[in-house]
């Protein structure tokens, strides 16, 4: 860099043809800038945009609303007994969600909440249109959450040489037991498919 | 200067005097970034006193982060100084580590290295796009923000944010990386380093450039060691102190060959500039040695799993890195809480900016803009 620095110093005024030259080269070459609303952006599936909520996975057991940085994430839950299955067993109690609400005003964006989730009820979808006029509407209630589902990308493969993701390593130390119980069982039974990698293994 | 003072006293009184005035430059002025406010005495045009006043964008980050656990600090350390928000997550994972005892995956260490380096092309490029603009001189920050789209797309597409990534956790990285990141984040330092050039050729070598920096507030090696300033402003003055080779953490200790720490002698506004320039190739040279070192790497985890409540035993140290801005350190103290007890956060710009109480005295008001945007602050980090 020095000596092109001496360069430089050589012509009075050159620096500035020299700038000049570049703006030229800027100026005849195609632009680098999308028109936005008319080309959308093009987003990572891991971008941060908006967080979903996929209500029958929630469990309301308030693990996101207690993690979260500065508690955006409003829960009411009431539990609801369910009678007894069979005849004389005992009857179950079930947690019903009432209101699941994430304030985006307050939120930092941080994905805390997706990554205490046990049962990945919450998830990161790219969308980012979701600008209001009033602070107040950047409160999303659960139904507003829920639109935001079908936005989920799927997860990204990841590189070669990472690890597999814990969720299938789990799944299929989930299928081989499985199956490992079917055949001492010697059962002629259909073999069960193996368990999906999200959320369904045991 | 003393001269100078001397010169405005005999005037009192000739019919020409001239009364001190005591000008605010912000909190909220457009030559300053952010909130940070200066009280300048004038005399005429001349700067007799200056003293920066910081505090408007005080957030109590160090309180916050003794009632946060491990995982939150990152999301709060991260925002303090917004354009390297991967170099202030790694002070605080580095410090619960060490408490820890953990030994990181050697892919984890490399690729955090990496994108630390990309971080800091990320926030040099930011300060080369926004410092001729100060200038002004508009052109460059277009360029810049073209570079640095280019290097916040494969950002985004690791961790998922473009500023804010919080992709570092204590034990490794949050995710590993994505198929087929390594090449295009490779693609993408080339792209960056390919069109640096235009920056360089746009505003190093412009004379109007030169004739505003050059020789303007120089900052003197006593100066630096007196107010503890650091990073590319602190070498610019021939400081020549880079952790990164001086306590090498991360991957560093074996980045030796392509690490160069670029220090200038003059110690002024234009050698300031020049120096973060450097910089930002040597940065590219080395994100891009980290890639090829990462590639090269066998498979393996890039986190370690964690406990469901991640506890700090007791102790205390003190992790500094080398910030983009400077040294930024963390002094941790922890009484086995998943709190610590207290996180001491030293941070670049906070020491970096109160040097100008000494640079400004004795300059113009014009030279003031062109100081305090070579001072390359940022105020979040200045106030925390």
């Amino acid at each position: 860099m020095t000596e092109k620095n001496e360069k430089k110093k050589a012509v009075p005024g050159s620096g500035l043809v020299q700038g000049l030259a570049t703006t030229f080269k800027n100026m005849v070459t195609p632009a680098h800038t999308h028109q936005y609303p008319d080309t959308p952006p093009e987003l990572a599936p891991r971008t941060r945009g908006v967080i979903a909520l996929i209500e029958e996975n929630c469990t309301s057991c308030m693990l996101c609303a207690r993690e979260c940085p500065d508690w955006c994430i409003y829960i009411d839950s009431h539990k609801e007994t369910i009678p007894a299955p069979t005849p004389g067993g005992r009857e179950r109690s079930r947690n019903v969600l009432d209101r699941f609400a994430i304030d985006f005003s307050l939120c930092m964006y941080c994905g805390i909440c997706i990554e205490v989730c046990p049962f990945d009820a919450l998830e990161w979808s790219p969308e980012f249109e979701y600008a209001e006029y009033d602070l107040r509407d950047l409160l999303h209630e659960k139904e507003r959450l829920g639109e935001w589902v079908e936005t989920i990308p799927p997860p990204v493969a990841l590189d070669d040489a990472a690890e597999e993701p814990k969720e299938i390593s789990l799944a299929q130390k989930a299928a081989a037991k499985k199956q490992a119980a079917l055949d001492a069982a010697a059962q002629p039974a259909a073999p069960e498919p193996p368990a999906e990698p999200r959320g369904s293994a045991e | 200067m003393g001269e100078q003072l001397v010169e405005r006293t005999a005037g009192v009184g000739t019919g020409l005097a001239t009364e001190d005035m005591v000008l605010n430059v912000g909190p909220q002025h457009p030559a300053t970034h952010g909130v940070l406010r200066l009280r300048l005495t004038l005399d005429g045009e001349k700067i007799v006193d200056a003293e920066p006043i910081i505090g408007y964008m005080h957030r109590g980050a160090e309180k916050l982060f003794e009632v946060r656990d491990y995982r939150q600090i990152i999301m709060l350390a991260n925002r303090h100084d917004w354009l390297s928000a991967f170099a202030n997550e790694l002070g605080v994972v580095l410090a619960a580590e060490r408490m820890l005892g953990m030994e990181v995956p050697v892919r984890a260490v490399w690729a955090r290295t990496m994108l630390a380096e990309l971080n800091r092309v990320l926030n040099h490029l930011m300060f080369l796009g926004s410092y001729p603009l100060e200038l002004g001189a508009i052109t460059p920050i277009f360029y810049a923000f073209r570079e640095r789209e280019e290097i916040q797309k494969v950002m985004e597409e690791i961790s998922g944010g473009r500023m804010h990534f919080m992709f570092n956790r204590v034990g490794g990285l949050k995710e590993d990386l994505p198929a087929g990141w390594l090449d295009r984040a490779r693609a993408a330092i080339d792209a960056v380093r390919g069109r640096m050039s235009d920056i360089d050729a746009i505003i190093h070598g412009n004379e109007i450039f030169h004739a505003r920096t050059k020789g303007v507030g120089v900052l003197t090696a006593e100066q630096i060691g007196a107010y503890g300033v650091s990073g590319p402003i602190a070498r610019a003055s021939g400081v020549d102190f880079d952790l990164r080779r001086d306590d090498p953490y991360l991957a560093y200790g074996e980045l030796g060959d392509v690490l160069e720490v670029v220090t200038g002698t003059g110690g002024d506004c234009f050698e300031r500039f020049e120096c973060l320039l450097a910089q930002t190739y040597n940065s590219l040279d080395l994100a891009a040695a980290c890639a090829d070192r990462l590639a090269a790497l066998p498979a393996g985890p890039i986190n370690l799993r964690l406990p469901k409540v991640l506890k700090v035993p007791e102790g205390e140290t003190y992790a500094w890195t080398e910030n983009p801005l400077g040294i930024n350190g963390y002094y941790l103290v922890s009484r086995g809480d998943k709190t610590p007890w207290r996180l001491k956060l030293r941070s670049a710009s906070f020491n970096n900016i109160q040097v100008l109480k000494e640079l400004l005295p004795g300059c113009l008001v014009a030279d003031m803009v062109a100081i305090l945007g070579s001072m390359f602050f940022v105020v979040g980090d200045i106030d925390k």
